[in-house]
């Protein structure tokens, strides 16, 4: 029993000698992503003119991330593929609100790889999906200017110098996925790559599942499971 | 005592220069390091002096070492990932497994 705890201490040594001689490998990324999503709640929309869609609001994405190796051929990460659109004066009943819109796919995947040549790499990579989608806008609120210029007129000076104000709100949506990807990555130098990955992402989104200031809303109606999803972007090791 | 002044210091200026000739680059410790560790082992504020250094070395005919340098780099990268450890491989076989089903299912899956 004895020896046997004597060599379990050993292993353990011997692993711990192991993991500090191994060089961790963090590496950040930056990117964009392609995607085709179907956001009817905002092309469709026949009582608000959203901005028109185009290639920049709905298939490009922006992407970076970090990630660390933490076994021999695989790594963990976080990596952030973000979709926006703003639009000027758009026309609602009170207002000519400024509106901004975002998706953002936020993965923590899991990948491995293996160099089928010396400075080629193939990676697999699965990932969970946290996403959250937000719509901001800037409106002009009724009595906000009367209350402004209430306080404002109790401090001295001109009355009512305020004519006009703005407030901007935020509906915010969260919900959960899962995504799994094939990469081939080059490697220019040791430490700097080119990454181009190409798969898929499901995500449970449901449109009754917005809110705006802890109130439960109806937000728009997205197509944004059972997507094809690729990604081009550089990878640099810092250590 | 003004002449003893002016000859410390120029014999000072005249030491640092023959230190500075005489510090062969190819055995500076980041280059040691690299080659011991992998290039990725130079930490990165010491990126801008270990490529002057390696330039330094090649320039004074270490052109041989920094080839070697570089060659034992990629060698050590290869051998380390060319086979998938443990569940890696299996992990990689389920990526493999729901691309291929995804796929072939949006290329020949119908439409109720």
């Amino acid at each position: 029993m004895k020896s046997q705890i004597y060599v379990f201490i050993l292993s353990l040594l011997l692993f711990a000698w192991d993991r500090a001689y191994s060089q961790p490998k963090i590496s950040v990324d930056m990117g964009f992503g392609f995607y085709e999503p179907t956001l009817s709640g905002f092309d469709d929309n026949l009582s608000i003119q959203f901005p028109t869609k185009g290639f920049l609001n709905r298939n490009l994405l922006l992407n970076w991330g970090i990630s660390y190796e933490f076994f021999n051929n695989a790594r963990i990460g976080y990596n952030s593929l973000l979709s926006y659109e703003i639009g000027n004066n758009l026309e609602i009943v009170n207002s000519n609100a400024v509106f901004r819109r975002s998706i953002r796919y936020r993965m923590f995947p899991i990948e491995t790889y293996f160099r089928w040549k010396p400075r080629i790499e193939l990676n697999f990579t699965l990932t969970p999906i946290w996403g959250r989608g937000r719509i901001e806008m800037d409106t002009t609120p009724g009595d906000k200017t009367e209350d402004w210029n209430d306080l404002i007129n109790s401090f001295g000076g001109d009355q009512d110098p305020i004519t006009d104000m703005g407030a901007t709100d935020v509906m915010i949506s969260d919900w959960i996925g899962y995504g799994s990807k094939l990469g081939v990555r080059y490697y220019v130098n040791s430490r700097l790559a080119i990454d181009v990955k190409g798969g898929f992402m499901n995500n449970f989104y449901n449109n009754d599942n917005w809110r705006i200031q802890r109130q439960k809303v109806t937000g728009p109606k997205m197509k944004i499971t059972d997507l094809p999803v690729f990604s081009l972007k550089i990878v640099y090791g810092i250590k | 005592m003004r002449g003893l002044v002016y000859t410390f210091m120029f014999s000072s200026l005249l030491f640092a220069k023959v230190g500075e000739k005489d510090m062969d680059p190819c055995s500076d410790p980041l280059i040691r390091l690299a080659q011991k560790k992998g290039v990725k082992a130079v930490p990165l504020k010491d990126i801008l002096k270990f490529k002057k250094l390696m330039k330094e070395c090649e320039e004074n005919g270490g052109k041989e070492k920094i080839k070697q340098l570089h060659l034992r780099d990629w060698n050590r990268d290869y051998k380390k990932a060319r086979r998938m450890a443990g569940w890696t491989s299996t992990h990689a076989m389920c990526v493999f497994v729901s691309f291929g089903y995804y796929f072939i299912g949006k290329i020949y899956a119908t439409k109720p």
